[in-house]
Formats: C-alpha cells, structure tokens, sequence
C-alpha cells in the first residue's frame, strides 16, 4: 500500500470542462480512481475499489507506463473507462 | 413529548436536590415523527442541529425535524480533535471563522450548557525562514481584519510553551511559530448534546435512527423525504450529512466537486497537566500533527488525511504512526505514554478546501457541507448563517462566497493554494 499514492477518483462520464477538474463520482459502493505506483515502476492504474470495505475490485495499468515514460499522468491514449 | 429538562442554573440544582431522581429529565428524547414539516434537516451533527436551533429561535420556525440515521453525534462532530479558530488567510474564511470563534465565547451562555471552550491557544509551528515568512502573511492578513495573532520567536515560542523541545539538534530546526490566543478547544460531545437539548426546548422534533433514502420531488420542488419510517413531507429540506454529502448528492442527480476521505485521530491514556495548548506541526515529507491535551488528561492527536476516499472509518496503521512519531518529536516526554483509542471520521472534501452552503438542484433543498476538515470550529456560525439562508432563501454576506456555483465560475476559495484536489501527499 506504501508504495502506491492515490491520484483522483474520475469525473462523471461526460463532464464539462469545469467538471472533468472539479466534479467527482462518489458512491458508497464503488469507487474509479487513478493511482501510481510512485514507489515502484511509476505506472498508472485505473482502479475499481468499493470505499465502503476497502476492497479493491480491478486494477489495470493505464497506457505506456514504467520508469522510460518518466511517471508521467494518463494522457488522451488511455484506455477509457469500462 | 416529554417535559423538557429544566434551565440549568444554581437554583436548579438545590430543586434537584429536593425534588428526587425525576428532576433531570432526557436532554432531547421523547419525540415522535410526524409527517409533515416546515423543515426537515438530514444529520443530527453540530450544523444539523446548530441549523435547526437557530431556525427555531432565529426565524421563529416551530415545525422542525432532525433526522439522524444513528444517534446525536455519531459523526464528525464527535470525532474531531476540538480544536477551534480563525487563522486563516482568505478574507472569505477568516471572517467567517472569526465570527465562528466569538460565538464560541459565548455558546456556553447561548445554550445554557457548558461546551467547556477553552481559549488556551493555538501554536502553529514554524521550520524555516519560509515558514516563517508564511506564518507572518497570514497573521498580518488576520490583524488587517481585526483577529487576533502573534509571531513568535524562537525565545517567544520557549517562553510560551516550555514543553516543546526545540533544543534538539533537527534537519528542519523549529524556528518559531504563529500563535492565536483566542483559539483553543471545546468539549466536542458536549457541543452536540447542548445544541440538541436547547434546539429540542425550542420544540425541535430529534429523531435518531431514522435513514433518509430518498427525496420526492414534482413540478419543480421537492415535497419531502423518503425515510425507513415512511414518507414525510417538508416544505424545505435541509442537508448536513457531512462525509456522505457526495451520495445525496448522487441521490439528487448532481456530481458534487467533493470525496470523502478518512481522517483519523487519537487519544492516550490520562497523565497529569502537561500540555497547556494546542501545538499545529507541519513538517517537510507533508506530515503534520496537531496534539492537545483534554480536561480528562488524555492527549489528543491528529494527522492528515489517510489520502484516498474512503467510507470504512477504519483508518491505516502508517498514518497513525507518522501522527505519533510527530507527536513524540515534539515531546519526547510523551514517549512512554500509550494510547487508548483510535478512530476515523469520513470527511467532505471540497476541492478547492474550503465549504458549500447553497441550495442542491431544487430552490427549497440546501446543503451544508464540504468542511473538510474544519467542520467542528465553524458549526456556531455555520447554523446561524445557514439558518438565515433557509428560513429567507438570500445568504448572509458571511456566507455569499460559499456557494456551489463558485466551482464552475472560477471563484475558488483555496486557501491551501494545492489546486483541485482535497489532498496532495
């Protein structure tokens, strides 16, 4: 858990430009979010978890990621939202 | 509904005395919902039941419900670490906080119960000429408008607070620190049990394990509130539900600018006097911790939040320990102490830091929330201006700048300067 740092949890699908930086999906049983494995391979994640338990649903590694990509924050390739 | 407890004073103590064991009666129980309302208020916190106090007593508002999914104070306002102030640097906060800390003065009085607000002070240390320069920004933007702050030197902090170790040879040497004299603490269940009883004096229906699921709605207005105890009708409705604000909000249809994020805080075992304030460390790795120490002995210990939304209140074992590791740098006469409980609060965070007070989607249903975590210092003025705004649909001055809209307009009120995001670790 040390190793990853929490980025957002995603807005709502379709949001206008205001809400893709300021709104948020906040539900009771499932939260998307972005993290990074900032202490380790510095990848993106894209990640299904249920804040209510805790329990992490999915996670999947967004676009090129690793130490050559520099950590740097999903860009327009990433993989959309399921 | 049960006889109200009567006025505590001197006089009614000596009647007590001689009147048996029915004298004292329950502080707000007895209540039966009925099914219709001029106001229901969701969430029997500090700001449900400051809203609903100054409602009735304020705008002379008599059909008034509290509904509670738990009990009187399950949430924030009775897992904060009871600190209250005004150091902030925004116009828009400090005078806002400001009057929250003058009405603390005087709640005791106002409520005929005693929250214990104790004006021992408020230490915000300092690390580096930085800070420092930080620490005498905000205390000049405060003096401008009146608020009371000092800088303090090195000799100045020793002088005030003995305890502190700042002898110890450190990579980032304590240098000085921002003081506000009038900050300091109050007993935070009292504040939700005095709130309660005088809102329930003023016949304030309170109605504890009562869930609100929905709200029915039709041409325009909501009509009232889906419970687990049947439909109840209310000309307006009121939110205050504090970390689960973000769900009405999707109850309602509308995306808030909000998570909900863990903050955790602790309590040691009761030694004797030691610490007479309340000392605020931020220290470079963005740790911080804020200790006092309660009426009962124990002290009392906050962090930051555990970084990441999350509903459990369980809290995680690194923040608690950065919390105390922080704690134990600053005293290290504490090391030997140990700890008695540990508990997480969800809080409502905004993401430019600071609260909304508005209406949500409908012209009668309004929201309080998104303290993050400054909710328990500002829930005197907060229930007096949010009242204002309900009972007469126009916000007070104090409050305009609180409003929803604010995200979408730019007007941002960030005081931390960090950008969209309720935390950045």
């Amino acid at each position: 858990m040390g190793e990853f740092v929490f980025h957002k949890t995603l807005p709502p699908p379709g949001a206008r430009a205001f809400g893709k930086i300021y709104e948020r999906v906040d539900r009771p049983d499932l939260s998307i979010e972005h993290w990074q494995h900032l202490h380790g391979c510095r990848g993106w994640l894209l990640v299904r978890r249920n804040p209510s338990t805790g329990s992490v649903l999915e996670t999947r590694l967004l676009g090129d990621h690793g130490v050559s990509s520099g950590g740097a924050a999903p860009g327009p390739g990433s993989k959309a939202i399921p | 509904m049960s006889r109200p407890t009567p006025p505590y004073s001197a006089w009614s103590l000596v009647r007590a005395r001689f009147s048996g064991e029915g004298y004292w009666r329950p502080l707000w129980s007895g209540r039966k919902l009925h099914d219709s309302y001029d106001v229901v208020i969701v969430g029997a916190g500090g700001h449900g039941l400051a809203t609903a106090f100054h409602l009735a007593r304020d705008h002379g508002i008599k059909r008034i419900a509290v509904l509670e999914k738990k009990l009187v104070g399950y949430g924030n306002v009775g897992r904060n670490t009871t600190i209250v102030r005004s150091n902030y640097l925004l116009p828009e906060n400090h005078y806002f906080y400001e009057d929250s800390l003058r009405r603390w003065e005087t709640l005791s009085r106002d409520l005929n119960y005693n929250v214990m607000y104790s004006p021992r002070g408020v230490v915000d240390i300092a690390l580096s000429d930085d800070d420092m320069a930080g620490a005498a920004r905000r205390g000049n933007a405060m003096r401008l408008a009146g608020i009371d702050a000092e800088l303090l030197d090195l000799p100045a902090l020793n002088r005030f607070c003995p305890q502190l170790d700042t002898e110890r040879d450190r990579r980032f040497p304590i240098v000085g620190a921002l003081l506000q004299r009038r900050g300091g603490t109050v007993r935070h269940d009292a504040v939700a049990w005095g709130y309660a009883r005088a809102a329930s004096a003023l016949g304030v229906d309170i109605i504890e394990n009562c869930e609100v699921t929905g709200v029915g709605a039709g041409g325009g207005i909501a009509s009232g509130v889906e419970t687990d105890r049947g439909y109840v009708r209310a000309e307006r409705i009121v939110f205050a539900t504090a970390g689960h604000t973000a769900m009405i909000g999707t109850m309602l249809g509308v995306a808030m600018p909000m998570e909900t994020h863990l903050l955790q805080a602790m309590v040691s075992e009761p030694i004797k006097p030691l610490l007479h304030t309340v000392l605020v460390y931020m220290y470079p790795g963005h740790g911080e911790t804020y200790i006092c120490q309660s009426d009962r002995g124990g002290l009392v210990m906050g962090g930051l939040l555990d970084g990441f939304p999350s509903y459990t209140r369980e809290g995680r074992w690194d923040r608690l320990e950065e919390v105390v590791e922080g704690a134990v740098d600053l005293l290290p006469q504490i090391a030997g102490v140990k700890l008695l409980r540990h508990w997480a609060g969800t809080n409502d965070m905004t993401m430019d830091g600071s609260p909304i007070m508005d209406r949500l989607r409908y012209d009668n249903v309004f929201v309080n929330a998104g303290w993050c975590y400054g909710g328990f210092k500002a829930i005197p003025a907060s229930g007096a201006a949010f009242a204002t705004l309900v009972a007469t649909g126009t916000a007070p001055d104090l409050i305009r700048a609180y409003r929803l809209s604010r995200f979408a307009t730019g007007h941002m009120l960030d005081e931390r300067g960090g950008g969209p995001f309720p935390v950045r670790l």
